[in-house]
């Protein structure tokens, strides 16, 4: 007899869709959306590019579950300089929509990171 | 001129940019549509350094002497990172120099994102590593090094017997009637520091503190590694308990009084539980160690059976008497304590 001690495993959309080296190329499309888009793209005019992808990169790996976690302070914290309205988050939500869609996610994988995305919506929008 | 029009097409088309300059006045001779498409200012005869601002004279001086050079293009509100080859060319006489660009951008995109997220594996690896020390910390609390390592290389643990160990078993008299008992943040407080104390005891003479419940201290030797003076071990650890209480309370508020029963015997270890799981030990040694405890007198320890043969040579053993316990009948047992220090065996 041996006395087994179970361990309960879920696996995050981040390793599912096969983390850093197949998502790679939607952080990507996604960094390239938000910089064509008009409403979110002068945010980022004067933004030094190594910055710009480090945040992005950490969006999707908190959004996915991947390794790296913001407290909802830290979160508010880092956003509230940026004013940001309603308006741009929608924005935010639509293209990370588009961008999923067309990397191929399933949809009820979609609807969960969009979720987690509204979730923090409070903390974002500061106006 | 077929073979010059494929060429000019051919260079106007590629992805690479294409610029000739006038080797002396660093003019703009020719440019490919991929180069005017990041720099739209550049036509011929325009100077270099008005259309690329990263190119001045001295950095095209510089640029000469070692073939190459990084330049910047901001196209909308994205900063293309250009890597450009700079080489000497002639014709028709004249002296000129190829710009050759490649648009390594998407490139330093990636590394910029491979970076950030080596960045973030490091972080949440070092939390890992702090939090897998903390709770190994908690798990050498609740079971034997060797035990926890088995359940870390296997995730399971195999019951195992462990014959023969000594079993020490300390409780305290009268707890819940102490002045401490009232204010549960002063019990706990008082029986953390005389916990840690026992450990620190135990751990010197061999003793493997296994559990406490409430103010029940349970320890053995010869767990989990066989030890021939388990004997030895567990009484020179109960004495020396005995002795640390007596010194403690003689300068605290609150005074301690404990028995102690110790049994020899053999005992089973095993981890008992999944999801809330403990490392317990049973058997009939650690139930006669209860019972002996039981029979003491504060400040007391009891021993009994082979235990006393072979502690009377470096301890007192007093009051050898038969008591009938239960579950064990008729047990010959005695009184042990610590003799005086100079006539103490090391």
């Amino acid at each position: 007899m041996t006395t087994a001690v179970t361990r309960s495993r879920s696996l995050p959309l981040f390793e599912k869709y096969g983390g850093i080296r197949m998502l790679r190329n939607v952080i990507m499309d996604f960094y390239d959306r938000v910089l064509d888009s008009d409403t979110l793209g002068p945010y980022f005019d004067d933004v030094d590019m190594t910055r710009l992808i480090d945040h992005q990169t950490k969006f999707f790996a908190m959004m996915m579950g991947g390794p790296v976690d913001f407290s909802d302070d830290r979160l508010a914290r880092a956003h509230a300089s940026m004013a940001i309205t309603h308006a741009e988050f929608d924005e935010i939500a639509a293209l990370l929509t588009e961008t999923l869609t067309a990397a191929g996610l399933e949809p009820v994988d979609i609807v969960t990171i969009l979720t987690s995305v509204e979730r923090r919506r409070s903390v974002i929008v500061r106006r | 001129m077929f073979p010059e029009t494929l060429s000019t097409r051919l260079l106007k088309s590629i992805g690479v940019g294409l610029c000739l300059l006038d080797s002396a006045s660093h003019r703009i001779l020719f440019c490919n549509r991929t180069f005017q498409g990041w720099f739209p200012d550049a036509a011929p005869e325009s100077p270099v350094a008005a259309v690329v601002e990263s190119l001045g004279p001295e950095a095209m001086e510089d640029a000469i002497a070692s073939g190459q050079v990084e330049i910047r293009a901001k196209v909308r509100r994205r900063t293309l990172i250009l890597e450009a080859r700079v080489d000497r060319a002639e014709h028709d006489g004249r002296q000129m120099l190829i710009l050759e660009c490649q648009n390594v951008s998407r490139l330093r995109e990636t590394e910029a994102m491979i970076d950030s997220y080596a960045a973030m594996v490091d972080r949440r690896t070092r939390d890992l590593e702090r939090e897998k020390v903390q709770v190994e910390k908690l798990l050498l609390n609740i079971m034997p090094r060797t035990v926890y390592e088995e359940y870390r290389s296997f995730g399971s643990v195999a019951p195992r017997l462990f014959e023969p160990v000594s079993v020490l078993m300390l409780d305290f008299v009268g707890f819940t009637d102490m002045a401490a008992a009232a204010d549960p943040t002063v019990t706990v407080a008082e029986l953390n520091d005389l916990f840690t104390a026992f450990d620190r005891i135990g751990e010197m003479h061999g003793c493997e503190r296994i559990k406490t419940i409430g103010d029940c201290y349970l320890a053995v030797a010869g767990l989990p590694h066989p030890n021939p003076d388990h004997m030895l071990s567990a009484a020179r650890c109960a004495a020396k308990m005995v002795r640390y209480l007596e010194h403690r309370n003689r300068t605290h508020q609150h005074k301690w009084q404990a028995r102690i029963g110790l049994a020899s015997g053999s005992v089973v270890g095993s981890v008992v539980g999944i999801q809330k799981y403990i490392y317990d030990v049973f058997g009939p040694a650690v139930n006669l160690a209860a019972r002996l405890q039981d029979i003491s007198e504060p400040m007391e320890i009891t021993v009994s059976g082979p235990m006393i043969r072979e502690l009377e040579q470096e301890f007192d053993l007093a009051c050898l008497r038969t008591e009938t316990l239960r579950g064990f009948g008729d047990t010959q047992i005695a009184t042990m304590s610590d003799r005086a220090p100079t006539a103490a065996v090391a």
